[in-house]
């Protein structure tokens, strides 16, 4: 029982209303995001709070709104940063080989094996604590993991027969690389990629619950997450929320993704 | 094949120097003081000035880095600036404790997760398919520290199964360790699931679309056979590689887990170190996990040729 | 009746005519490690709280924060205010069995005075810092005088405080032979049990003790001492939501919660809450010589601008109470001018701005996260109340080290941050003033405030220091060096089995709690 397009049908549908939701939260909320009330903070959803109240009284729904465009441009920024720059690295030093190729893995190797939180630590003291600062710090701990992986295919691919015959036809190797190589990895790179947008929405909150505030000059999902975990007993709609969009995002970018990678991939042309 | 495993390892060992250099480099950039925060804010200038030569923080960061690299070369980390302790045993006994837990994780985690991964792929587009990367996707977005708590509220607090604070390590009593081990391992293979089976599907899929399982299908096997023969065992290869880099990269993150858990292991001591700015231990700890990912990555290099005939090791 | 419960109550007949039961063990969480043992030496607030449940000193601090005595039994001052002369309590033994004697006082002394002891204090009585200890001298086997460079009326604050491990007087068994600290051999009510580091730390009653006191009334560090539970654990765990978990399940009896915990806790049918207050006192700094914040007018807005209600009960989660004062309410020095705080008042506040010649400009306020500070919801509140008067505000979230550094350093512009606990008013004040150049971390420069402050560290009548301190005060509420918004609480949940615990200045004092079967 094969549901064509289904899987893409439901994932276009969730990133567009996450996109909604953005666009929405970045012109209107229904309340002030940052506004504090403190006689109504913790308050359980209600008709005048349908997604309740936080810690100190500000509108949930509000939050999740203002957060959606937050996070959701914290998330793109990273992996974009991390995609260009992987790629760039994996594709010249699979290609070149050699000791070229064995210095800079070792280089990459270094910065894979570096824990997320020092470089966090260490490249948030230079950049500096805000938002474009989370954005560098871990476009730059996930570069490794996409170079690794694109210098990975070039290197299964390198012997085909379809690369040896483009050589053979005279064609340059810049040209081979980006007529022959590339679109190869686009397949595995948008299975990273979008796993690594997951991983950037809830890095955020990790750090925070580690006592390393990413400090937000807007509420993100990420770090009311872990804001909300003290009020577990006390207002579980806290951390519900925020975690069902985070959820729903994850699932339709993944099928947006398979979706767009079917398209991409150039051995499925005509396949289907 | 020797000859293989024995570059590596000379290849290694410029990664190794680089991490030793930034990170020395890096903690030290990084602003904090080990002497001020150990005396709080009650210190005086002149005790932190005290403490700091007492440290050797008032050397300059050459001299400091040449003793300790000339002490490394010997094989001696260095001690505790926070604790006193001497490292190397500090860090082995902590990694002891934080590799039981990732490794039995993500064991059973593969276990799980690879054949998922293979069946909705196999099926891709079903409700099947849907239903298997909804499940991943949803254990993938919980954080652990919440996912953990949760367990801990439930068969701890609730259902009274499983002890909810306190550590015992297996040496000392094999069978109440393991009972203080079931929790953080569940978080982590939970969680670990959701990664790999991502990564599996993802594969397969690749494979599925190669021309010789179009062959294969063709010679009239069944599909149950074409998924075994061909499919399952491509599709290894990749996964297998981001095994490794799960297993890497969890010995950095498994902080958190440690942490819901009191449970004494390398993570919660490489985060303690950078709160304290305890540079030695941060230095060791750092060096030691670098040390174990290139170690991992290298085995897994040195099976990948078993799982995927077409790369040759060299 | 069945044989069993014969039995049970036979022996617990017996054990009550041995003397008081003692109960089994207590397991109490404590958010981190101890730093080492070592009185004194490498610690923090964690470790001298655990050290000095083993290890006493000559003078302690009562529960108001004077220092009284505590090994000694009399304390005689020259009338130069020079020479200080301890008759020792007798009957005082070490956890060896070795009975106190003024030579164990002197030894102890010694050591510490000993470079190689990096002794936290050393600087506080060798003369670096003003006040030089002398001569210490044994006389007889029961009495020790120690003689000063000058008369000081904070030497036996100094002796007392907590964070020196009150100069603990130790046997010298608790060194080894080639010099190095082994373990605390001290006189306190417990004795070092075992530590295994990042798990737990454990100590047991000293059965040989002998209190100051034996009428069960806690007094600070004085008082009645006596250890009626057998064992105590000390259990590390980090996360406050598993303190919880521990707590609600039995598997810790009685643990520190956070403050946002303890309406939750109230009801939970097997605990019973208890809220101690602390010295700490919270508050925003300002950097006086910030080329915006160096205007007074603009830190009177500032100050004027913060309802101090709203603020203190949204980050201590309505369990105290405002104090602006940099004098904390337990002290015997806060009298009415202290309760004189700031007034919030928007409409002055706007004026204030207008008059300051403020143009829009962005403030930014420095927080951290840590789970048990109030920094990060001090920084929401302000900053939200001091948008509400149109001063534009951020605020930046740094982990605590880079945070403290930034305060050493002088480099901010505003910051939430706590002050640790100083009982003495002089020695409060002088934590946040002094001289920029000399050290840059110092907030209120002002040389006139200085010099009463350099006056109150010398002068011992009460009645005079008074005076100076509510100087002090009048002129830090009119010039807004920096904003004390409230004083620490610490909301402590334990089991219903555990009695007799007070909280008291964040020290979990396991003397005389119980434990019931």
């Amino acid at each position: 029982m094969k549901l064509p397009a289904f899987n893409a049908l439901i994932g276009g549908g969730l990133i567009g209303g996450l996109v909604i939701a953005a666009g929405m939260g970045a012109l209107w909320t229904p309340y002030d995001p940052l506004k504090l009330s403190f006689r109504e903070k913790l308050a359980a959803p209600s008709a005048a709070h349908w997604l309740g109240t936080d810690e100190f009284g500000r509108d949930v729904l509000s939050r999740l709104m203002a957060g959606a465009a937050t996070s959701v441009w914290i998330s793109l920024l990273t992996v974009a940063l991390a995609v260009i720059f992987g790629t760039l690295i994996g594709l010249f030093s699979g290609y070149v080989r050699g000791w070229v190729d064995r210095v800079i893995m070792a280089f990459n190797d270094a910065l894979l094996a570096f824990p997320g939180i020092l470089l966090a630590l260490g490249l948030l003291a230079v950049v500096g604590a805000n938002k474009y600062g989370i954005i560098v710090a871990l476009g730059i701990a996930y570069t490794p993991s996409v170079a690794r992986i694109v210098r990975g295919t070039v290197l299964s691919l390198r012997e085909k027969e379809f690369i040896a015959a483009s050589r053979v036809m005279g064609n340059s190797e810049a040209f081979t690389m980006a007529r022959h190589i590339l679109p190869n990895c686009i397949a595995p790179l948008t299975v990273l990629a979008t796993s690594m947008f997951g991983y950037v929405l809830l890095a955020e909150s990790s750090l925070s619950f580690l006592g390393l505030g990413v400090p937000p000059p807007a509420p993100t999902w990420g770090n009311m997450l872990a804001g909300a975990r003290p009020y577990l007993g006390q207002a579980m709609w806290l951390g519900i929320f925020p975690g069902l969009c985070i959820s729903l995002t994850l699932l339709g970018i993944n099928l947006l993704g398979d979706a767009v990678r079917d398209r991409l991939d150039p051995r499925m042309r005509g396949l289907r | 094949m020797l000859r293989f495993a024995l570059t590596r390892i000379v290849m290694a060992i410029p990664t190794l120097l680089i991490v030793a250099v930034s990170v020395f480099v890096l903690i030290r950039l990084i602003p904090g003081d080990p002497a001020s925060l150990m005396l709080g804010d009650l210190a005086t200038p002149a005790s932190i000035a005290d403490l700091r030569a007492r440290l050797g923080l008032d050397q300059s960061l050459f001299t400091q880095f040449g003793i300790w690299f000339g002490n490394l070369l010997k094989g001696d980390l260095g001690i505790s600036i926070n604790s006193q302790e001497p490292i190397l045993p500090l860090i082995l006994s902590r990694f002891w404790v934080s590799a039981q837990i990732v490794l039995v994780a993500v064991f059973f985690a593969s276990l799980v997760a690879v054949p998922a991964g293979v069946i909705a792929a196999w099926r891709q587009d079903s409700i099947l398919d849907l239903g298997l990367v909804g499940a991943a996707t949803l254990l993938l977005s919980i954080p652990t520290f919440w996912l953990g708590l949760l367990l801990l509220l439930f068969f701890g607090l609730k259902l009274e199964w499983l002890p909810v604070v306190g550590y015992v390590s297996i040496g000392d009593d094999p069978w109440r360790g393991i009972i203080y081990l079931i929790m953080p391992i569940l978080t982590l293979f939970l969680h670990e699931i959701g990664v790999i089976l991502r990564m599996a599907r993802a594969s397969t899929l690749e494979v599925l679309r190669l021309d010789y399982i179009t062959h294969a299908r063709a010679k009239g096997l069944s599909e149950g056979a074409v998924l075994w023969r061909h499919a399952f065992k491509n599709a290894f290869g990749p996964t297998w590689t981001l095994i490794g880099l799960v297993l890497g990269n969890l010995l950095g993150g498994i902080a958190v887990v440690e942490t819901v858990f009191t449970i004494p292991g390398l993570g919660r001591l490489l985060v303690d170190s950078i709160f304290a700015r305890d540079y030695p231990v941060i230095q060791g700890c750092m060096l030691f996990v670098a040390f174990c990912y290139v170690l991992v990555n290298l085995v897994i290099d040195l099976c990948y040729p078993i799982f995927d005939p077409r790369v040759t090791a060299q | 009746m069945n044989r069993l419960s014969a039995h049970l109550i036979g022996a617990a007949v017996a054990a009550t005519l041995a003397g008081p039961a003692l109960a089994q063990s207590l397991t109490v969480s404590v958010a981190a490690d101890v730093r080492s043992i070592n009185p004194g030496v490498n610690r923090d607030d964690n470790t001298d709280d655990f050290v000095l449940q083993m290890v006493e000193g000559l003078v302690g601090y009562d529960e108001g924060g004077t220092p009284g005595p505590l090994l000694s039994e009399k304390i005689d001052v020259s009338s130069d205010g020079k020479t200080y002369t301890f008759a020792l309590r007798k009957g005082v033994k070490f956890h060896n069995g070795a009975p106190l004697t003024s030579a164990d006082v002197v030894w102890s002394w010694n050591r510490y005075m000993d470079p190689k002891t990096d002794w936290r204090c050393l600087t506080e009585f060798d003369g670096r810092n003003g006040l030089k200890v002398e001569a210490v001298e044994a006389p007889d086997a029961n009495t020790v005088t120690m003689k000063l460079n000058a008369p000081n009326a904070l030497f036996l604050d100094a002796l007392a405080r907590t964070d020196c491990a009150m100069a603990g007087v130790i046997h010298k068994d608790s060194v080894k032979a080639d010099g190095s600290f082994d373990k605390p051999i001290g006189t306190g009510p417990f004795k070092m049990g075992e530590w295994k580091r990042n798990e737990y730390f454990t100590m047991s009653a000293f059965e040989g003790y002998a209190s100051p006191k034996t009428d069960g009334k806690i007094d600070g560090y004085l008082g009645s001492k006596r250890p009626l539970v057998k064992d105590v654990k000390f259990l590390i765990v980090r996360d406050p939501a598993t303190v919880k978990a521990g707590l609600l399940s039995g598997a810790i009896d009685m643990g520190g919660i956070l403050n946002s915990d303890v309406d939750e806790l109230r009801k939970a049918a097997n605990l019973t809450v208890q809220v101690g207050t602390n010295a700490v006192r919270h508050g925003l700094l300002i950097q006086t010589r910030d080329p915006l914040l160096k205007n007074v007018k603009l830190r009177q807005a500032i100050a004027a601008a913060i309802d101090y209600d709203e603020l203190v009960s949204a980050a201590s989660a309505d369990l105290a109470k405002p104090n602006n004062s940099p004098l904390y309410p337990g002290s015997s020095y806060f009298g009415d001018v202290e309760k004189q705080g700031f007034k919030y008042d928007p409409a002055q506040a706007k004026k204030l701005l207008q008059e300051s010649g403020y143009k829009g400009e962005t403030i930014t306020i420095l927080a951290n996260k840590r789970p048990t500070a109030v920094s990060f919801p001090q920084a929401v509140v302000a900053q939200s109340m001091l948008q509400a008067i149109g001063i534009k505000v951020e605020i930046e979230v740094l982990e605590w080290a880079t945070q403290l550094d930034r305060y050493n350093k002088g480099n901010y512009q505003m910051q939430a941050f706590s002050f640790s606990s100083r009982f003495d008013p002089a020695l409060g004040f002088e934590q946040f003033s002094g001289n920029k150049d000399k050290q840059p971390r110092k907030i209120w420069e002002e040389p006139q405030a200085l010099a009463l402050i350099d006056k109150a560290m010398v002068v011992a009548d009460k009645a005079e220091r008074q005076k100076l301190f509510d100087e002090l005060h009048k002129r830090y509420i009119a010039e807004v060096p920096m904003i004390f918004t409230f004083n620490g609480v610490e909301p402590y949940a334990m089991s219903k089995r555990v009695k007799g615990f007070e909280a008291w200045q964040s020290k979990q004092r396991m003397w005389e709690v119980t434990l019931a079967n």
